[in-house]
């Protein structure tokens, strides 16, 4: 029968986490000396549990950081455990990045970060603060001019459910900007990362060879 | 006929927010007050909890609330419980705690200290059909599959013994039915093929999970939902929640692939309801993915016998089939009884005999899956068919045209008829586009270690249903709303079938609104989105509505003007005199005409064989303007079968097993082509997910421990861009049935068992070896192309 | 059961590997290193890992880079999947290890993923990964290897107690070019070959490398011995993409005309480690690269095997591979 792993090698708020966080975080900084910024940054959250003295409540420990978010510089407050998909749609109302698996398994959550794709659900707010991030919803122009990507998918239909369309839009997104002109096998493999259960997948590479052509 | 807008393409209204991600599917909405919630599940495969203290997770700051068992209304087996102390499969729910945030609601989960007794528990229908084998749930083990009650069946240890390994055993059935004389006809057959076969439980796993939004305000219950169908929701919601179809406001506008699994209210729709209620907060329920594995719905699995029995021209003169059917701890399908309804239908066997027992397990939600039956047995007939065809030396499409049905065809026992048929047209048109003379000719040749195989097949579903309602209302803006009770699955089928209304009242497409998704809008009662129906049943509601506007705009028209009512007619947005086009109402003028006349002009009268969720829709709807509201009574005889056939060649790799589509052809046989665009996705779309019954989903479990080792996108394998062919071609009859007013009918099922049979009978043909199984992985094709033996048995399941 | 919600943990950022490395030896047991995250965060998600400690390396910028050094390149180990598969040194010199990178998972997870990490990840054994208390996780017994075990991606060789086998595209092309392993511990610094890097059960259950606590993989040096050599990397998996391979090939060959005069070759997903086949490879050096000498190898390359109940097929399977490896 299944059995529980046991948490006692991993106590998660053990006794000494204070003493040793606090060791590390003037070590941290100390050696950090020459990277500004990202060095050295210590912070530690909560799971509500753990009312010991010394250990911070439930919601006080974010961390105030600043992200670039579709051109946009937004200061948030982020968890240590918090993921980019997370911070997108939970406290910056980005919902077009969506959740199909939350495992890296399905590419829903598809973002570019310094303008090459990642699975928001699997990266640390914390690790992209210093980056650049596009949502779906600022992969159009600066005048809300829709991408050709777009326009090309909503003339070939190409969504079905369209839970999928947000990450297959910043995919192909992403292949233009570095690749103006995709081969069609070109096109799939820059997809290969996305999931589609309706199975649009001729549809999506159809729309992206014909956004190259008039993008 | 030549229709306006039937038959041409249009951009459906959501398609430009889901390609900007603005669409709100149900994770999305953010509700002032909003709390979370999460759900502790049973972890073992069979357990009843013997102690339960959740203090601990209660004392914990920012924990709201807990639901168990105790909360929520008790069921009977074999429903399926929303919460409970028997778990009765791994991953069923045993209660659900809500926080103001996520993590402390997992935090406080692994809190809660329960104790579970564990019970024996069955994921092999075979085992507990044996003697004194384990019954998954008190009740019994065998189900109606659907309809009748649930009851304990026991076949003989001799059954078994007689069976050996290689065959499945055959007990005593608990359905049966009979055409004609199987015996004589196997006695007197040129050619009996007889084989066991195992088609796999696959999990539907849509991209979205199951996630639930709901709160109260003012005695009204809210719920976001991700389902497939929207009006069908109302009333089972309603009931589950205790409240009046006035009292229910339902939302799901956007809802992210479904493939059957979100057609009907489901469990967790009204845990989160119930929680807040409890707690009097909104509340969101973000199902997780390996969640949806354990709750999500899973395509009844089949072991079973097939015997085939043909004459010396390749006409099936028999088919003998039985099937033991996987379902999960609930009531489950008829996917066993519809497969043998395929077979009848599809192959025509002058003699016929359906043997079956629907056995429930410890295994996952089971729920029918795009193509319930139909798709199972056509992977495990079409490639049995092409080795019928090879050792009686005739064409493989020629065998299939010569058994495939005319539309006066006649069949099962319960002498069952169609509303049209033009499969065999599809064969033809098949075989021709996709060149069959000549790709045949390649099947079989090498290149270094690779082999050509050339495959066909086809599927078949029935795909329309009659009798709903149909709304729609003219408004003072001088629009033509047409109201959808439809889902939205991303078929774009609401949209579709709300044309008809616009085509019989000459309406422009621009002019036209479909309200849909949100129960707000006034909409009236339909069928749930599945089974491929929406097309035909749709476009008839519509129909009706549609005439039904066009008798009052007629009579209104003669009202104002004088005359008889036949003396106008409608079009662009208009009635106006037949003689005399000075004597015209525009849309505009005619619904504030309604407004002021009142009664059954507006909505506020309406008749009374509406269905009562359509009747509940005229109050939000009364006095808009015109409203029309009318039930679909045009009569309707027969199944509406919806047809695909299937055409691939591929270059499989004797190596290692792995295989390109090289080439895939469909061609459907859908009635009239409603929207070219939506027809190509559906059957390119049904090919892809085809591909993965075929080759790759999977469902595998421990038999020690009734652990699931796929709960995970990686481990079910659902097929990627680049494990199907980078183009595929689409085509269609486009021949109209009759019994629709547009002449249209579904296709969205067979698309996909269609695709999965021509692949498996491909692979066959690459092979030599026909596995009669689903799925068909690579360790299958190189254990076969090294002359080992498979490393199971050939009934065994769950591998 | 609970998923996709991590526990809490306190994030460290260091920016130099010293800082990584005394952060990493304080926590000891309780610490967990994080390169490209994209199997730490399935771990926490799945709350069955629960560090207190989480030292996050990609900061570290000394890690990150490709350079070619006096004997070969040296790879920085947080460099991504995508910059590996990329890098014109790697494609045009040692172009094994960018074929193999490039049939890593997905573009999004090689865009994020890096290649210390895809080298040193955990083992897939689906038992192992539903947080039983299995050998691996430091219990006493298998799941996997029993009578009933479901274990079709399981090993062939080297069981010892455990049977996971190695889940890396990448591990098989480092192991075939030569390549070692710079580590950063408490200590300084120590290098290791590849082959060394990789432990099995019978060394250490619960760990798939030789890193110990504390310690950091900082680089990857590959000899420019085989740079240029014939290579040759397969992966056959059930999806062609996003898949963890049944078996997957590497070979570096160095030919003197149409005669095999050197050759490494590996066979991943056999065994907990990438299992080199020096016996093949005394069998056909010196030979033709030709059918009859990919015959004689392939038939020596199983040899030893024990299937486990769903897994012979990786037997037939892995010979096939080591033909096309020596044809080419």
């Amino acid at each position: 029968m299944q059995k529980k792993f046991s948490s006692d090698r991993y106590d998660p708020l053990g006794s000494d986490r204070d003493a040793l966080s606090r060791r590390h975080f003037i070590k941290g900084v100390i050696a950090a000396g020459t990277v500004a910024g990202a060095a050295g940054l210590m912070t530690s959250c909560s799971d509500g549990s753990d009312n010991s003295e010394g250990a911070p409540a439930a919601g006080s420990v974010e961390r105030l950081v600043s992200i670039n978010v579709n051109g946009n510089v937004r200061r948030v407050d982020v968890m240590p455990n918090e993921t980019l998909a997370q911070t997108l749609r939970n406290k910056l109302s980005l919902t077009g990045t969506k959740l199909g698996c939350d495992r890296g398994s399905c590419g829903a959550c598809t973002v570019m970060i310094d303008g090459v794709t990642q699975n928001s659900c699997s990266v640390l707010t914390h690790t992209v603060r210093d980056a650049s991030v596009v949502t779906v919803e600022g992969v159009g122009g600066a005048n809300g001019e829709i991408h050709p990507v777009q326009q090309a998918m909503i003339e070939e239909l190409a969504p079905q459910c369209g839970y999928c369309t947000p990450g297959q839009v910043v995919s192909g997104v992403a292949l233009l900007q570095r690749n103006p002109n995709p081969t069609r096998e070109e096109v799939r493999q820059a997809l290969a990362g996305n999931l589609c259960r309706c199975g649009a997948y001729n549809n999506y590479v159809n729309a992206i060879v014909k956004a190259a052509g008039s993008a | 006929m030549a229709f306006n807008l039937i038959g041409k393409d249009f951009t459906p209204h959501d398609v430009r927010p889901k390609v900007l991600g603005t669409g709100k599917y149900t994770e999305d909405f953010r509700k002032e007050g909003m709390c979370y919630m999460k759900m502790l599940l049973c972890p073992m495969p069979s357990a009843n909890v013997t102690s339960f203290d959740a203090s601990e997770a209660l004392a914990m700051p920012g924990v709201l609330g807990i639901l168990t068992a105790d909360d929520v209304p008790a069921v009977e087996e074999p429903s399926y419980p929303m919460l409970t102390n028997k778990p009765r499969q791994l991953g069923m729910p045993i209660a659900a705690i809500a926080a103001e945030t996520e993590s402390i609601a997992a935090d406080a989960l692994e809190k809660i200290k329960v104790a579970y007794e564990p019970q024996p528990f069955v994921l092999d229908p075979l085992e507990s059909l044996y003697p004194g084998g384990t019954n998954a749930l008190e009740s019994g083990n065998v189900t109606g599959g659907g309809e009748g009650p649930i009851h304990t069946v026991k076949w003989t240890a001799r059954d078994f013994a007689e069976a050996g390994d290689e065959k499945l055993p055959m007990g005593a059935a608990p359905v049966e039915w009979n055409v004609g004389d199987v015996e004589t006809a196997f006695a007197e057959a040129a050619l009996i093929i007889d084989e066991p076969f195992v088609t796999a439980s696959s999990t539907h796993q849509a991209m979205e999970p199951r996630s639930v939004l709901s709160y109260w305000e003012n005695g009204k219950c809210y719920i976001h939902g991700s389902s497939q169908s929207q009006s069908w929701m109302m009333p089972g919601l309603a009931r589950m929640m205790d409240v009046s179809l006035d009292n229910l406001v339902y939302i799901a506008e956007y809802c992210g692939g479904g493939f059957g699994a979100k057609a009907s209210p489901y469990a967790v729709q009204g845990m989160t309801a119930f929680m807040a209620k409890k707690i009097n907060r909104p509340v969101m329920l973000r199902v997780t993915r390996a969640e949806e594995y354990h709750l999500g719905g899973t395509r009844p699995g089949f072991q079973g016998q097939i015997k085939m029995g043909f004459d010396q021209t390749g006409k099936m003169t028999a088919a003998d089939l039985y099937i033991v059917q996987s379902g999960g701890p609930n009531r489950g399908s008829g996917d066993y009884s519809a497969a043998a309804g395929a077979v009848a239908l599809v192959y025509t066997p002058t003699n016929m005999r359906f043997r079956g027992a629907a056995v429930v397990t410890n295994k996952p939600w089971h729920v029918s899956q795009r193509g319930p039956g139909q798709n199972q047995i056509a992977c495990i007939i079409e490639p049995l068919l092409d080795r019928a065809a090879k050792e009686l030396g005739i064409d493989r499409i020629a065998i299939r045209d010569l058994n495939a049905p005319d539309a006066d065809v006649i069949f099962t026992d319960r002498e069952s008829t169609v509303t049209s048929m033009y499969l065999k047209d599809a064969f033809q048109m098949g075989s021709e586009l996709f060149n069959w003379e000549e790709k045949k000719k390649l099947s079989g040749q090498r290149n270094g270690t690779k082999v050509i195989g050339v495959g066909v097949g086809s599927a078949y579903h029935s795909a329309g249903s009659n009798g709903f309602d149909g709304l729609i209302s003219i408004r003072p803006d001088g629009k033509l709303y047409v109201h959808s009770g439809v889902g939205n699955l991303g078929t774009y089928s609401y949209a579709g079938t709300s044309r008809a209304a616009a085509e019989v009242l000459g309406c422009s497409w621009e002019n036209t609104v479909v309200l849909n998704g949100d129960s707000r809008h006034g909409l009236p009662w339909t069928l749930a989105q599945f089974g491929s129906n929406s097309t035909f049943t749709n476009t008839r509601t519509n129909y009706a509505a549609g005439n039904k506007a066009k008798e009052m705009l007629q009579n209104l028209a003669a009202q104002e003007f004088g005359g008889a009512a036949e003396d106008y007619d409608v079009a662009d947005e208009k009635v106006f005199a037949k003689a005399d086009s000075a004597k015209a109402m525009t849309f505009a003028e005619a619904a504030q005409k309604a407004i002021e006349l009142g009664g059954e002009w507006d909505g506020h009268e309406y008749p009374d064989n509406l269905n009562d969720v359509t009747k509940a829709a005229m109050s939000t709807v009364q006095g808009v303007g015109l409203v029309a509201a009318a039930k679909d009574e045009m009569p309707k005889e027969g199944s509406v079968p919806g047809m695909a056939t299937g055409y691939c060649m591929i270059e499989l790799d004797t190596e290692t097993g792995k295989f390109e589509i090289l080439e895939y052809h469909s061609v459907a046989d859908c009635g009239t082509v409603m929207h070219p665009k939506g027809l190509e996705q559906q059957l390119r779309g049904g090919a892809v997910m085809g591909i993965g019954e075929a080759v790759l989903d999977r469902m595998v479990y421990d038999p020690q421990n009734g652990l699931c080792a796929t709960v995970g996108l990686y481990q079910t394998k659902p097929p990627t861009i680049l494990d199907v062919p980078s183009l595929m071609e689409m085509s269609a009859v486009n021949k109209p049935d009759p019994q629709n007013p547009f002449g249209v009918k579904g296709v969205g099922e067979p698309a996909m068992g269609c695709a999965a049979s021509a692949l498996l009978s491909a692979i066959s043909d690459a092979t030599g070896t026909y596995f009669n199984r689903t799925p068909v992985d690579p360790d299958m094709i190189i254990n076969a192309l090294a002359g080992q033996p498979q490393s199971f048995k050939p009934l065994q399941v769950n591998v | 059961m609970t998923k996709d919600m991590m526990p809490s943990f306190n994030l460290f950022q260091p920016a130099d590997v010293e800082s990584a490395v005394s952060l990493l030896s304080d926590a000891g047991e309780n610490g967990w290193a994080m390169a490209g995250g994209q199997d730490s965060l399935d771990w926490f998600k799945d709350r069955i890992k629960r560090p207190t400690t989480v030292v996050d390396l990609s900061g570290i910028t000394s890690l990150v880079g490709i350079s070619e050094t006096t004997d070969g390149v040296e790879i920085g180990a947080l460099t991504t999947l995508t910059d590996v598969e990329n890098n014109p040194i790697i494609k045009e010199k040692y172009g094994l290890l960018s074929m193999a990178a490039s049939r890593v998972a997905s573009p999004q997870i090689r865009n994020k993923g890096t290649l210390g990490g895809n080298i040193s990840q955990d083992a897939r054994c689906w038992y192992y990964r539903s947080g039983l208390d299995c050998y691996r996780a430091g219990g006493n017994t298998c799941y996997a290897d029993t009578p009933e075990g479901m274990n079709r991606e399981h090993c062939l060789f080297g069981a010892s107690r455990c049977v996971a086998v190695t889940p890396s595209d990448t591990a098989v092309a480092i192991v075939s070019l030569e390549a070692s392993m710079v580590i950063q511990g408490p200590n300084g610094e120590r290098v290791v070959a590849a082959e060394d890097y990789f432990i099995g059960p019978a060394i250490d259950i619960t760990h798939m490398t030789a890193l110990k606590p504390g310690e950091v993989l900082t680089a990857i040096r590959i000899p420019a011995k085989w740079a240029g050599a014939k290579f040759y990397f397969e992966k056959v998996a059930d999806r062609n993409t996003w898949d963890f391979p049944l078996v997957n090939i590497a070979s570096a060959i160095q030919m003197s005309g149409d005669t095999i005069e050197d050759i490494r070759l590996t066979c991943g997903a056999v065994e907990c480690v990438p299992k080199r086949l020096n016996v093949v490879e005394d069998i056909v050096r010196g030979s033709a690269a030709n059918e009859e000498t990919a015959e004689l190898g392939a038939g020596a390359a199983s040899r030893g095997a024990s299937p486990l109940n769903y897994n012979h097929f990786k037997i037939p399977l892995m010979e096939n591979l080591v033909k096309r490896a020596i044809r080419g």
